[in-house]
């Protein structure tokens, strides 16, 4: 998602004047992870790269991106994150068609914002280990639309040894939030019914992929 | 959400001259005393997004932004839609397809560079001696050797710039941010950030120099901001309007999310992250929810954009 650039609001992927925000929830001096911050270095890396690989068409490229994701980003986790309190009460066959439209909805939303940084570099500034299996990564991405560089934050939890990416967060803003927020505010609206996120969801899939075909 | 400005100023046009105030500090100080009036009870009353209490009940929740004032909020939110959709974007692309990417940035740098001053008192105020240094320090080289702030020589030299304003003094003094609030033109707000912008208004040294809030310069100054923000902003806000199913919850979010992190800038505070594993609380179904400008559509369509059906 954007970040607003107003008087030092943003959110999205435009430039930022400020310092990368070095998300920390320990007192003390957390160490750093190497292993966390080589994982973001080549995932990122890598989906840059394949999003400004001329050699590709279109259609292979959103193929293999949103393969490349996958294997990148805990869909479990984070589908289970952004329905906030409504998580506990959906239904299996809410979560099902949940999970089917929310998983498009967010390669869409990779694919459409990684792209203003296609082809551009990534370099990891550091890290935070938060807690074990929780760390901070703290990169920069040189390029984007004007040329700067953007301080971009990524959040990954391991599990069994496995490390993915469940937030990313720029300018201060963290894109997982964001959505709980939203999708929380959505469901509140029409008075707790979950059926309205996902006909939204659907709705703005189709839209997006009507446009972009 | 940009900071759409809807100046109407008539100033005169003899160089120093007072003009009439432009509406904006007008709109800061209406609101900003609005918020002391209202604010306050609800203030006191109302946990914010920086409540350890809110983050330790539900740990698998971002705290829910504080909106007592939800109904006129979106109502704000609604109006300056409609202000952005029939003029204040349209102007804004129009600047930037027929301005080129060079000016545009070069006007983006001086509009950075007459808040360096700002940034400097802010940054004193917050006892941040080294970033004072650098606002100063990036003031006179810009505004020297960059010619009048058109190229940031500073930054290429190392000393990136970074923003300081009276709200985050507040909040590094350790006053809540408050309710959150959306005024019409001015856009999103908290109590501490509308007061906050009323004393940047009235206190930034630029603005003392050239003769107050009210001139000619100040009206420009605020034009030019706005343009440059709006324009800056603008795939933002459409991918806002196109992917977000409620898209006063997000700019909300995203702004106290952001307004949290300056803050945090400020007083080296650790952020709470919420769990991602842990189970959520099950939801209260709101008997009343706030309604949206269109609610009796459960399911309001996106803003309308090129194209769509």
């Amino acid at each position: 998602m954007a970040i607003l650039a107003v008087s030092g609001l943003g959110w999205g992927w435009s430039r930022s004047t400020t310092a990368a925000a070095a998300a920390q929830s320990v007192p003390g001096r957390p160490g750093r992870d190497p292993r966390a911050e080589q994982f973001v270095q080549t995932e990122a890396q890598r989906m840059l790269s394949l999003l400004a690989d001329r050699g590709l068409g279109r259609s292979e490229k959103e193929a293999t991106f949103r393969r490349v994701l996958d294997q990148v980003a805990d869909f479990q986790r984070i589908t289970g994150f952004v329905l906030g309190k409504y998580a506990r009460v959906i239904t299996p066959a809410q979560r099902q068609q949940f999970n089917a439209v929310f998983r498009i909805y967010m390669q869409g939303l990779y694919q459409s914002h990684l792209a203003d940084f296609r082809g551009d570099r990534v370099r990891v500034t550091g890290s935070v280990a938060r807690a074990p299996g929780d760390t901070i990564v703290n990169t920069v991405i040189n390029g984007g639309g004007d040329g700067g560089a953007l301080p971009v934050a990524w959040r990954i939890l391991g599990s069994g040894g496995v490390l993915k990416v469940v937030d990313v967060q720029a300018k201060g803003v963290w894109l997982a939030i964001t959505l709980q927020q939203d999708f929380v505010s959505t469901i509140d609206n029409a008075r707790g019914d979950i059926g309205v996120l996902i006909d939204r969801l659907q709705r703005d899939n189709q839209r997006l992929g009507a446009r972009g075909s | 959400m940009s900071r759409m400005t809807g100046s109407k100023s008539k100033s005169r046009t003899r160089p120093g001259a007072r003009g009439r105030s432009s509406t904006l500090p007008f709109a800061l100080g209406v609101g900003g005393a609005l918020a002391i009036l209202v604010g306050v009870p609800a203030w006191s009353r109302v946990m914010t997004p920086s409540d350890p209490a809110a983050a330790a009940s539900d740990p698998a929740a971002a705290a829910t932004p504080a909106d007592p004032w939800a109904r006129f909020n979106r109502r704000a939110y609604g109006f300056n839609a409609v202000l952005d959709k029939a003029l204040i974007g349209p102007v804004a692309r129009v600047y930037k397809r027929f301005t080129p990417a060079p000016l545009r940035k070069g006007l983006g740098n001086v509009i950075s560079n007459l808040r360096e001053p700002s940034t400097a008192l802010n940054a004193l105020a917050q006892g941040r001696p080294r970033l004072t240094a650098r606002a100063v320090t990036r003031f006179v080289a810009n505004s020297t050797v960059g010619v009048l702030g058109v190229f940031d020589v500073a930054g290429r030299a190392g000393l990136e710039g970074q923003q300081a304003d009276f709200g985050q003094t507040l909040g590094r003094y350790g006053v809540s941010e408050g309710p959150y609030l959306y005024l019409p033109v001015v856009g999103p707000l908290t109590v501490r950030d509308g007061l906050g912008g009323v004393v940047n208004t009235l206190t930034d040294p630029v603005s003392l120099a050239t003769g107050g809030p009210g001139t000619d310069f100040a009206t420009g100054r605020l034009v030019a901001r706005g343009l440059d923000a709006r324009a800056g902003a603008d795939d933002s806000l459409r991918t806002i309007e196109e992917g977000s199913t409620d898209p006063y919850a997000t700019v909300r979010s995203a702004y106290l999310q952001h307004r949290a992190a300056v803050v945090r800038e400020a007083t080296g505070a650790a952020e709470v992250l919420p769990d991602f594993d842990a189970p959520a609380d099950s939801p209260e179904i709101p008997e009343t929810a706030a309604p949206l400008p269109d609610a009796e559509d459960p399911a309001p369509p996106a803003t309308p954009t090129d194209g769509q059906p």
